[in-house]
């Protein structure tokens, strides 16, 4: 048992971030009914403008604001541009027109950056605790510390916005039936633009922690968020704990499958077949996207 | 008692089979005259292109008859070339039937790919279609392609990889464009006759809605599956024929942005007409190599080509050529004689 | 001949058809009732768009519960529907072509059924006429030519004329009247329209609430008192 707790560990960094990742999914398909094919190109480009901000001996502090504004304010962009002028078609080229978006972002921030790859090393990266959880010695260093105690975080006040306050109701009130919420007198777009803006935060320290937990390239980190939606999809699109759930039993699974034999080489691929398995399994009830 | 039919039944029909003679003419006239205009390394961008015309043909089918959205052409395009080599080194089979094999594969899991399609359509098919699209970069990326060695995956070690042996009458690179170029005449025929008859028409009207395709009889499961299997079958033909022309296929190109740039091309260069492929294909291949030769970055293709699928999706449903077709139109309308058409 | 028995439906606890039973025998039988009453909810049942919770229909003799939806299709059930369905890019004989795709029909003879029955309805001319082109009284009219072709035997019609003005609504009507002699079928027709009810249709069912009101020749239920005062409105 012990052997697999470094894995489990591990997996719980990554895992945390798909969870993450999954959740700011969620959470804007649910108000806007946009499904964010861009959240990780979004995430990417805020990951590099802290490098840069970095590599010219900004604080670190500023420079996970300033990505996380980035993000934000990309996101904001296009729920506020793009995605009006698309609200009255049906919800798959809604969600659709967000690889275009995708597209943009991507090729913008591989062609002004470079493509090479690089390592978003932040200086919490230097410390780290050490603690023995059995007989098993785990290091976690700052940064994983940091982005799990984000992760908790930034889910538990998005559960709690959703359910205790005003925004949040109006939120559910959108996710459940717009037309209607905007005859009540929900005012839409005002709505519409926190569920943008928070999920361009998600989007933000999402792409800050993979860059740095995998490595700094945009192509790459776009790629990684396909497991996130594996995470939504557990979550049938609609329940946060179960997203999370799934977004770290993904983390962790995908963690522990380099110690299977034989299966090691395609251990990247357990956040898809998980998401087929679950699709499957979900074929009676699943609501219709 | 016989109706008398109007006569603009006639004239439609007449206009069906002459933009049909277009189609198979215009494929089979590049075919002809590109090996005589263009330098070798254009030859081979081309073949690539048209290749991947055959796959685009596929997804515009999904998407302009169904309004379906498949994310993974590209990894059904891979595994057909997969199976195309395998055959083509290791059972030596002729070229032709390790093209219909890789189609046929191809086939099969496209229409797999489809049976959740029924109860979970729009998105949730985008993202199964995404998430197979994932899964195969994985594998692909450990497996690689066949290169004439033995045992299941058909790898050499050590030694020089193969290139897949072409087909006896198209041994040189511009005999093999226009060998593709006869194939994408064949998948295109195919398609529109589907296009023309009963499945054209039975998915028209699940394109309507459920109610109105039950109402007319139509049995929805065997229409789709049937249509994801036709798609399937353009991407593994498409992967044959790619990995004819390029002789090897790396491993490490299938990725699942692959499926979804085939795919946002595809819309951008027009579902509903057969020359939107073809221009998906130029965009996919031709237009990359356009801008390196000017030493432009590819990567403000990719902003572009981004910027394009927005402008497809918000402004201009029928892409670049439902554009150019209602252009034609438009300007074949005002010569004079046009008006004599009792319909158009 | 259509015979319902002790048919109930019921959407959780709200009971739209409640143990109706009725034997509907006239080549067009008209299904009149206030808004709400369940004739939309009995032309879905036959159709198959919704279960009943007990009770069977009978059409002709068969079993009409027992076959699914698209099984009934072939067996010669035809609809339309409120808001039409017509194919918006395929053209009007394309439209009506579409049927015969599905149900049994003599080989060669497909031009020929299309062409009658839109000469029928008068859209023969427009056959070439793509369906985003057509206004609202030919789109209605498309949708009762493709439930003329490939043998039917039941037409349900659900509000065919709503919407089209005096001149068209007396077109409908004579189409409407003649389906009988042009095909066999039998037609079952609800409409708000009395004066079309009253000169197409022979017999009548009167439903309130999902319950049988009133049934029989239609000026005989026109007249029923109980029925002018559930829906025609007393003086």
């Amino acid at each position: 048992m012990e052997d697999y707790l470094p894995f489990v560990i591990s997996g719980l960094g990554l895992g945390a971030v798909y969870a993450l990742s999954g959740v700011g999914l969620v959470v804007l398909y649910r108000s806007s009914g946009v499904l964010n094919f861009a959240f990780g190109a979004i995430g990417a480009i805020g990951a590099y403008v802290a490098w840069s901000m970095l590599e010219a001996d900004w604080p670190q502090g500023l420079a996970w604001c300033a990505a996380i504004v980035t993000s934000m304010l990309l996101s904001l962009a296009y729920g506020r541009l793009l995605a009006p002028r698309l609200s009255h078609r049906d919800p798959t080229i809604r969600s659709i027109a967000t690889l275009g978006f995708a597209l943009v972002v991507v090729g913008f921030t591989e062609w002004y950056w470079g493509e090479q790859p690089r390592r978003l090393v932040l200086p919490t990266d230097a410390g780290a605790i050490d603690f023995v959880l059995g007989e098993v010695d785990v290091r976690l260093t700052h940064t994983r510390a940091l982005g799990l105690a984000l992760a908790v975080l930034m889910m538990g006040g998005v559960g709690l916005l959703l359910s205790k306050t005003r925004v949040g109701l109006k939120m559910r009130a959108l996710a459940n039936d717009r037309d209607l919420s905007a005859l009540l007198g929900i005012r839409v777009l005002g709505v519409d633009t926190v569920a943008w803006v928070l999920s361009g935060a998600f989007a933000g320290v999402c792409g800050l922690l993979l860059a740095n937990i995998v490595r700094l390239q945009a192509t790459l980190l776009t790629f990684l968020v396909i497991p996130a939606f594996a995470a939504a999809i557990i979550g049938r699109l609609h329940s946060l704990p179960a997203t999370v759930a799934g977004g770290i039993a993904i983390g962790v699974l995908e963690a522990l499958a380099i110690t299977v034999p034989g299966f090691a080489a395609f251990r990247t691929a357990t956040p898809f077949l998980i998401a087929l398995a679950m699709i499957v399994f979900y074929r009676t009830g699943t609501r219709q996207a | 008692m016989q109706e008398v039919l109007p006569a603009s039944l006639a004239e439609a029909s007449r206009r069906a089979r002459i933009s049909l003679a277009v189609m198979v003419g215009s494929v089979l006239l590049i075919g002809l005259v590109v090996p005589w205009l263009a330098n070798a390394y254009w030859i081979k961008t081309l073949t690539s292109s048209l290749a991947l015309s055959i796959a685009a043909a596929g997804v515009a089918l999904l998407y302009g008859q169904l309004g379906l959205v498949s994310l993974c052409q590209y990894a059904l395009l891979g595994a057909g070339g997969w199976i195309a080599l395998r055959a083509g080194h290791g059972l030596g089979w002729p070229f032709e039937l390790s093209v219909l094999a890789g189609g046929l594969l191809s086939c099969v899991v496209g229409m797999l790919a489809g049976l959740p399609a029924l109860r979970l359509k729009g998105l949730y098919l985008a993202l199964v279609t995404m998430m197979m699209a994932g899964g195969f970069q994985v594998v692909i990326n450990v497996t690689g392609f066949p290169d004439g060695g033995a045992g299941w995956l058909g790898r050499v070690f050590g030694s020089e990889r193969l290139m897949m042996p072409r087909p006896a009458l198209a041994l040189s690179d511009a005999a093999y464009f226009r060998y593709v170029a006869v194939w994408l005449a064949v998948v295109l025929v195919l398609i529109e006759l589907h296009r023309r008859t009963r499945a054209g028409r039975s998915w028209a009207l699940i394109r309507r809605g459920e109610a109105a395709a039950v109402a007319a009889g139509v049995n929805i499961l065997r229409y789709q599956t049937w249509a994801f299997g036709l798609a399937g079958f353009c991407a593994g033909v498409a992967g044959a024929l790619l990995a004819g022309g390029v002789g090897q296929l790396d491993g490490r190109a299938f990725t699942a942005g692959d499926s979804v740039m085939l795919f946002a091309l595809t819309v951008v260069g027009g579902v509903y007409h057969w020359a939107g492929a073809l221009i998906a294909g130029l965009l996919l291949r031709a237009v990359p190599a356009l801008l390196t030769d000017f030493g432009v970055n590819g990567y403000l293709a990719m902003i572009f080509f981004g910027l394009a699928l927005l402008h497809a999706l918000i402004t201009a449903p029928s892409g670049i050529a439902g554009q150019l077709a209602g252009l034609i139109e438009s300007v074949r309308k005002r010569l004079p004689g046009a008006g004599k058409d009792a319909a158009s | 001949m259509i015979r319902i028995s002790d048919l109930t439906v019921a959407f959780g606890g709200v009971k739209a058809i409640d143990a109706l039973t009725a034997e509907l025998d006239a080549p067009v039988c008209g299904l009149i009732g206030p808004n709400g009453a369940g004739k939309t909810t009995l032309v879905n049942v036959l159709s198959g768009l919704v279960l009943p919770r007990s009770g069977t229909v009978a059409v002709d003799g068969a079993d009409l519960l027992g076959l699914k939806p698209i099984e009934r299709v072939r067996f010669g059930l035809r609809r339309s529907f409120q808001t039409e369905q017509v194919v918006e890019d395929l053209s009007v004989w394309d439209n009506v072509r579409a049927l015969l795709d599905h149900v049994p029909h003599a080989r060669g003879d497909v031009a020929a059924q299309v062409a009658r029955a839109l000469a029928r309805t008068g859209l023969l001319d427009a056959a070439t006429v793509l369906g985003h082109q057509l206004n609202l009284f030919q789109r209605r009219m498309l949708e009762i030519a493709k439930s003329l072709v490939g043998g039917p035997k039941l037409l349900l019609l659900d509000e065919p004329g709503a919407g089209l003005t005096e001149q068209e609504a007396g077109a409908l009507r004579r189409v409407i009247g003649s389906v009988h002699a042009f095909c066999g079928a039998q037609v079952l027709l609800i409409d708000h329209d009395v004066d079309l009810i009253a000169a197409t249709c022979t017999q009548t069912l009167v439903l309130d609430f999902g319950r049988r009101l009133a049934l029989g020749p239609t000026r005989e239920v026109l007249d029923d008192p109980a029925v002018r005062k559930a829906y025609l409105g007393t003086e």
